[in-house]
């Protein structure tokens, strides 16, 4: 899957040659010189075609969801035995978890009470217990789990597979990015960087509620569709005529079927981002908010072939509970019941086991308290690189099960550690992806998602 | 026997020497990894305690409380009793105990006598092979005779001899010239990033001369657009923003631009090349330094969340990877980490600095008044800080009858003022107790009973309020001893802090802070700013209205910030780098005196020893005999032009980069640029005026076949707009275009913006959402080229974008003076196109216009959105 750095030259017929198939098949647009949307086709046959990532900004703690830890009742207030890790402030004695964990489903895997919503889906997720990263640091941890670098300036998850796959809707953008505000960084999360442009990510702010502030240049307000179809006929004509005068240029071709779909998206992105399409009873399911929206706006765009949704909690870094771990009840107030509702509604159509869907945030929190406020009250934890969760359910994911552990108090990853690196070549290999062969040359060398690194995690595929 | 003795050594040296090799093996990874990790932080460059563990004599000679290693008895080795932790007072590392196999790991390489190689391996030794020195592109530039062809006609010039020589070895032959009318909208856009205007096209068309092509070129080349246009090439090599990529919020550089401007002044003067590239890397050093200095933006607006230096001036001035080396020696281009960090050191010596555009005495005037503002401004905080605080706690001794008065007005619906007169209460203090205590939920408990009034004891309640406030009174004083008498952010992080249980503290937050909680902007009784006014008289006022007055009169005596330039200054004390073994800066490696790439020099790098040696970096890289340097930029250069380069990957020179297409022509053109003293005017009038870059976009079917990738440019490459020539363009088009040069950017969203595109503010943080759209380039890293795109999404642009339904407005009334559509229509398209319409266009546009006056700006819309619009 190498590209060129240039598309120039490339004719119809290599590209429908190289590519196996036919116009009909793949629509001309999708495969020529200028256009790369079309579906490329993976490595080996896929589990999973699409990609949700419900990304928990700021840093959730790890001992107050997804990894129980009596110990740290046992020892609160005492100072941990082994020492503390380092991580970006000072941390004291050992905090409890304020939550109780209660066994879930038939599995019976632990899960807080603040998630009591999600562990009813627990026997479809994989809790994978053993993540660590470089930095206990938000900007580099974004990016790490994100790009599989932990500097700006590399190709997001959504942009490598839309690179890797193309999308399967021409109407629809391949990687829907949806966030209230912005995260930490912003945009650096879902650039292209040097892939092409068209596989950035499509930043929707989903505090906004009407579908046409969502897209730029979705709807036009003066022109009626009617008018707009005359305009686009006569387009066509006049493009026709210089094409014919200019002698066959797939790229000028691909621009004229390009303004089609265009066309054509405006109705079809229009529908696929007003919820109220969705009966009441769904709409309730999921709850309200910007990230049960998100949720709702997810499982719809995946519905109509989307690549990849990320969505990323909330604006800034609300999971970034540095005083007070209690506020972790507040915000799973409003994410608990959405994430159910997105597994249960993608249960229920069917679209989990064509769907992966990845809940995590950049790392974990301290199992120790933090106490680097002034005259504040200390009930919170720091980041934590070195030991946080991820959960992984859908597409080729083995479901009720744990995967590695942390340390006792859950300081660290001890048992089978996972890097995000190897959540990416993971995720790419639930996609008939190997992440080793996906490559991209820029400037020279290929570069990939995982670098240089990255291990498939056989034991959790389904 | 004498012979047995002597094998006998023999085979005991060379055991010996095995030894030594595995023990150096077990140190590098069993050892210095575990050391680097937990030791280097404090024992290297810090020296806490006296010990620096850089080598087996400095663990010898030890720190304070003596040597760190002892040879003769491992087992009393100091290192070896911290890291066991068995004496109470020296415990090490402090974030922990080490691992129990690390702990004998360690213990085994002290037996073993703590051998400590100087360098790690991968610095031994390096040195550069034949055949690494013998890739082509370090070779001297060498101008060959452009070689003799067959169809001398076709190939007047040495550039066109080279390309028509490899076309025929290949069976090639070159499509037809294009249209006077393609080639004079191509040139324009190349060089001015415009279209032609018609009238030019009308001149160059009757233009009977030989040198009618010439003209041409030498009239854009003289415009000032040229600078707009090619500036705005080399911008996106030095990755220039407007602002920097802040995690949170938006951070503008005000003064940015200058460096923008003075790019774009650069290529408009033609500055040589060669001053081009050493102003940016040393332009405080040179000859007329006024002119110079604004290059060094390149430097100073780097990226701050990572050192790209090296990286951006390897690949943008030499087109080498350089950092590649940063953890390890370069796997393919002869670059050893030394190199690296050799390079790495002249910017680590620098600092950033600006360089006013105004006299001292300005800049001293603007400082001193603006701390005179500071100053104020603290002194008036601070007043209000303690008046408001001694205020929530004189409100606070009447909680019990606000509570009780609040009763009143929530459940009797008592009206607030009458309730407060009544019980001579602040109207206001009672109402936010009102609204406060009307929540749904408080989270703490302290208020549980409220609602259930019988039980919620008012009087209680105030005593508790008073309480927790001197509780917190007197953990703040006690944690600010422990501060050291300073809550500076980095003292936090060592000390070990008291606080309020967590109840009392929402409770404490809730009633007196000065931060906004819930729906509050501050404590219910915290009253902030302009708030406070009503509860002071007397002295209190006059002392507030005082500081006010007085801010107000030294703001007003403010200046405003005087205009800088942003640049780099060296650090006054240099220092070496030394090398990060494996990338690690805990784990440092021999020293890397401050030099340039040992392949590029004669004999061994020269440590520089100027400052930070940025002078002697500049003169190495901007040197005729570099040979990267001119080729580089004469393929950037050929790239503009053809549409992609004879080395395709434009920052890549080295193993890993794409060999050129046409090698000698390469050089050629390389030699040319150092010979015209480095003009790039002088090669841009070169090259346009060839025929090869006269080319039609005609195809070929034998051709194609041949060479589909037009890698013989046996035809023009036809390209898209990049957004900058799109955008000004639909300006140009509607008679809207803004032509006013350089100056303050101006974000592309706000409507009356119609300056050209490259004004437009470039951001790090939140690219604008068109420029991305089009495949501008992402800032935060070096760019060689763009890759252009034909989505949907960009397509929605052209069909519902109102920027470009405004220039279709435009464009429509512009059209109106001529009488009737088909006048109409034969005006548009000689403005858009400088020709006629043909019969079936004209046809097709009148149909369209047919249904309704109001089908013009639609008809308009139409062809600027049309493929002749956007491609040339």
């Amino acid at each position: 899957m190498n590209s060129s750095t240039t598309n120039r030259g490339f004719s119809r017929r290599q590209a429908l040659s190289a590519l196996g198939g036919g116009f009909g098949l793949l629509g001309l647009s999708g495969v020529l010189a200028g256009s790369t949307a079309g579906p490329r086709g993976p490595h080996f046959p896929p589990k999973a075609k699409h990609v949700i990532y419900l990304f928990l900004n700021g840093g959730p703690s790890h001992v107050d969801t997804f990894d129980p830890k009596p110990m740290l009742t046992k020892y609160h207030g005492k100072p941990a035995p082994s020492g503390n890790l380092k991580t970006e402030r000072k941390t004291g004695t050992l905090l409890a978890s304020p939550f109780p964990f209660r066994k879930c489903g038939q599995s019976g895997i632990e899960i807080s009470e603040i998630f009591t919503e999600l562990g009813k889906h627990i026997d479809d997720i994989c809790v994978i217990r053993s993540m660590h990263t470089e930095r206990p640091n938000h900007e580099p941890s974004l990016l790490m789990l994100n790009s599989g670098h932990v500097l700006p300036g590399h190709p997001s998850m959504g942009a490598w597979l839309n690179y890797g796959l193309g999308t399967e809707n021409q109407n629809l953008p391949g990687f829907v990015v949806l966030c209230p505000g912005l995260p930490v960084i912003g945009p650096q999360l879902w650039t292209s960087a040097y892939l092409p442009a068209t596989y950035q990510g499509t930043h929707i702010p989903n505090n906004e509620t009407e579908p046409e502030k969502l897209i730029q240049y979705l709807r036009n307000k003066q022109i009626s569709l009617p008018e707009q179809r005359r305009q686009l006929d006569l387009l066509e004509k006049l493009n026709r005529i210089h094409l014919r005068q200019e002698g066959d240029d797939p790229q000028l071709e691909s621009r004229i079927e390009s303004m089609e779909t265009a066309y054509r998206m405006q109705t079809e992105a229009f529908e696929a981002f007003d919820i109220n399409k969705e009966p009441k009873a769904v709409r309730d399911l999921y709850g309200d908010g910007p990230f049960a929206r998100g949720c709702l706006l997810a499982r719809r765009l995946v519905e109509r072939g989307v690549r990849m949704v990320q969505i990323y909690y909330g604006n800034g870094q609300p999971w970034d509970n540095h005083d007070d771990i209690l506020i972790h009840k507040k915000l799973a107030l409003t994410s608990d019941q959405p994430m159910a509702a997105l597994l249960g509604d993608l249960k229920r159509t069917g679209l989990l086991k064509e769907t992966l869907v990845i809940i995590g945030g950049e790392f974990g929190r301290t199992p120790a308290v933090e106490v680097s406020g002034l005259v504040k009250f200390q009930n919170g934890r720091d980041h934590n690189n070195h030991g946080f969760s991820v959960l992984l359910a859908g597409g080729g994911i083995k479901g009720g099960m744990t995967y590695g552990n942390t340390d006792e108090f859950g300081f660290q990853a001890v048992e089978k550690p996972v890097h995000p690196h190897d959540i990416h070549a993971t995720a790419l290999h639930c996609l008939g992806i190997d992440h080793t062969r996906l490559t991209y040359r820029y400037s020279g060398r290929d570069f990939r998602l995982t670098d240089v690194f990255g291990n498939v995690i056989h034991d959790v595929l389904a | 026997m004498r012979l047995l003795g002597l094998l006998g050594t023999l085979a005991l040296a060379s055991i010996v020497q095995a030894q030594r090799t595995d023990s150096i093996e077990f140190f590098e990874t069993k050892v210095r990894p575990v050391l680097a990790k937990n030791c280097f932080s404090c024992h290297t460059q810090a020296k806490l305690g006296g010990l620096e563990m850089i080598s087996r004599d400095a663990l010898l000679k030890g720190g304070k409380s003596g040597p760190a290693i002892n040879i003769e008895r491992p087992e009393e080795s100091l290192l070896l009793k911290a890291v066991r932790q068995t004496d109470d007072k020296l415990k090490m590392p402090p974030g922990g105990k080490l691992p129990y196999a690390e702990i004998e790991s360690i213990l085994a390489w002290i037996r073993r006598g703590a051998v400590w190689p100087a360098a790690s391996k991968a610095q031994e030794g390096y040195h550069i092979t034949a055949e690494q020195r013998a890739w082509w592109a370090f070779q001297p530039v060498r101008k060959t005779e452009p070689p003799e062809v067959g169809d001398r006609a076709w190939a007047q010039t040495p550039v066109d001899r080279f390309l028509l020589a490899a076309m025929e070895k290949r069976g090639l032959k070159p499509v037809a010239q294009a249209s006077r009318h393609d080639w004079i909208r191509r040139v324009t856009y190349d060089l001015t990033g415009l279209p032609p205007k018609p009238e030019d096209v009308d001149a160059f068309l009757r233009d009977r001369s030989k040198e009618y092509k010439a003209r041409v070129v030498e009239r854009l080349l003289a415009s000032p657009q040229y600078g707009e246009r090619w500036g705005r090439f080399w911008l996106d090599v030095a990755r220039y923003s407007d602002d920097q990529l802040n995690s949170t919020q938006d951070e503008p550089y005000d003064n940015a631009f200058r460096y923008r401007d003075w790019v774009i002044q650069a290529f408009n003067d033609d500055m040589p090349y060669d001053v081009f590239v050493k102003a940016q890397i040393a332009g405080d050093r040179l000859p007329g330094r006024e002119k110079m200095i604004a290059g060094l933006g390149f430097y100073a607006l780097s990226p701050q969340f990572q050192d790209d230096r090296v990286d951006v001036t390897g690949k943008a001035f030499l087109g080498l990877t350089v950092a590649c080396a940063t953890c390890h020696d370069h796997k393919f281009d002869p670059i050893p980490t030394k190199d690296y960090y050799a390079m790495l050191g002249v910017f680590t010596n620098t600092t950033l600095g600006e360089y006013p555009l105004a006299g001292e005495d300005v800049v001293r005037n603007y400082k001193a008044k603006k701390a005179a503002v500071d100053e104020e401004q603290q002194k008036l905080d601070k007043f209000l800080d303690e008046q408001a605080k001694e205020l929530s706690e004189i409100l606070a001794y009447r909680t019990a009858d606000y509570i009780r008065a609040a009763r009143g007005v929530i459940n009797e619906k008592t009206g607030l003022k009458e309730a407060a007169a009544a019980a001579k209460l602040d109207a206001g203090t009672l109402e936010r107790w009102r609204d406060y205590l009307s929540m749904p939920s408080h989270e703490h408990s302290f208020l549980k009973d409220w609602k259930d009034g019988g039980k919620f004891d008012d009087k209680a309640f105030q005593k508790t309020l008073l309480d927790v406030l001197a509780e917190w009174k007197d953990v703040e004083n006690k944690n600010y001893i422990r501060l050291g008498g300073s809550n500076a952010r980095n003292d936090l992080a060592g000390a070990d802090l008291l606080s309020l249980p967590r109840e009392k503290w929402l409770l404490w937050r809730d009633i007196f802070s000065a931060q906004r909680f819930g729906k509050f902007d501050t404590g219910i009784l915290y009253y902030k700013g302009a708030a406070i006014d009503r509860f002071l008289a007397g002295e209190w006022k006059w002392r507030l209205d005082n500081l006010r007055a007085e801010l107000e009169r030294r703001k007003k005596e403010a200046p405003e910030r005087y205009p800088y330039y942003h640049i780099v200054e060296d650090k006054p004390q240099i220092r070496n780098e030394r090398i990060h073994i494996r990338g690690s800066a805990d784990n440092l490696g021999e020293e890397a005196p401050r030099a340039f790439l040992s392949i590029l020099c004669d004999g061994p790098p020269k440590a520089f020893t100027q400052g930070s040696g940025r002078l002697e970096l500049a003169e190495a890289i901007a040197n005729p005999k570099n040979p990267l340097t001119a080729r580089v930029m004469a393929n950037r250069v050929w790239y503009e032009l053809f549409g992609a380069g004879i080395v395709r990957t434009l920052s890549n020179f080295g193993q890993l980069g794409e060999k050129p297409s046409h090698p000698e022509l390469l050089d050629f053109l390389a030699a040319r640029l150092v010979e015209h003293g480095w003009s790039l005017k002088a090669l841009i009038r070169e090259l346009t005026l060839t025929s090869a870059y006269g080319l039609s976009y005609g195809s070929d079917p034998k051709n194609f076949t041949e060479d589909p990738d037009n890698r013989l440019l046996w035809r023009a490459n036809r390209r898209r707009l990049d957004i900058e020539a799109l955008r000004d363009s639909l300006l140009a088009a509607s008679g809207e275009l803004d032509g006013k040069l350089g100056g303050p950017p101006v974000s592309l969203t706000s409507e009356g913006n119609k300056r050209r595109t490259v004004y437009g503010f470039v951001s790090r943080r939140k690219l604008d959402g068109t420029l991305s759209l089009f495949d501008f380039p992402n800032p935060n890293s070096t760019s060689e080229l763009r890759t252009p795109t034909a989505t949907p999404l960009q397509q929605l642009y052209f069909l519902n974008s109102k920027f470009l339904m405004d220039r279709a407005a435009a464009l429509s009334a512009l059209l109106s003076r001529q009488p009737g559509n088909a006048e109409r229509i034969k005006q548009a398209y000689r403005l858009l196109f400088y020709r006629e319409p043909g019969k079936a266009e004209l046809e097709a546009g009148l149909a369209f216009l047919q249904s309704n006056d109001k089908s013009w700006p639609l008809y308009a819309q139409v062809l600027l959105s049309s493929n002749e619009f956007v491609y040339y």
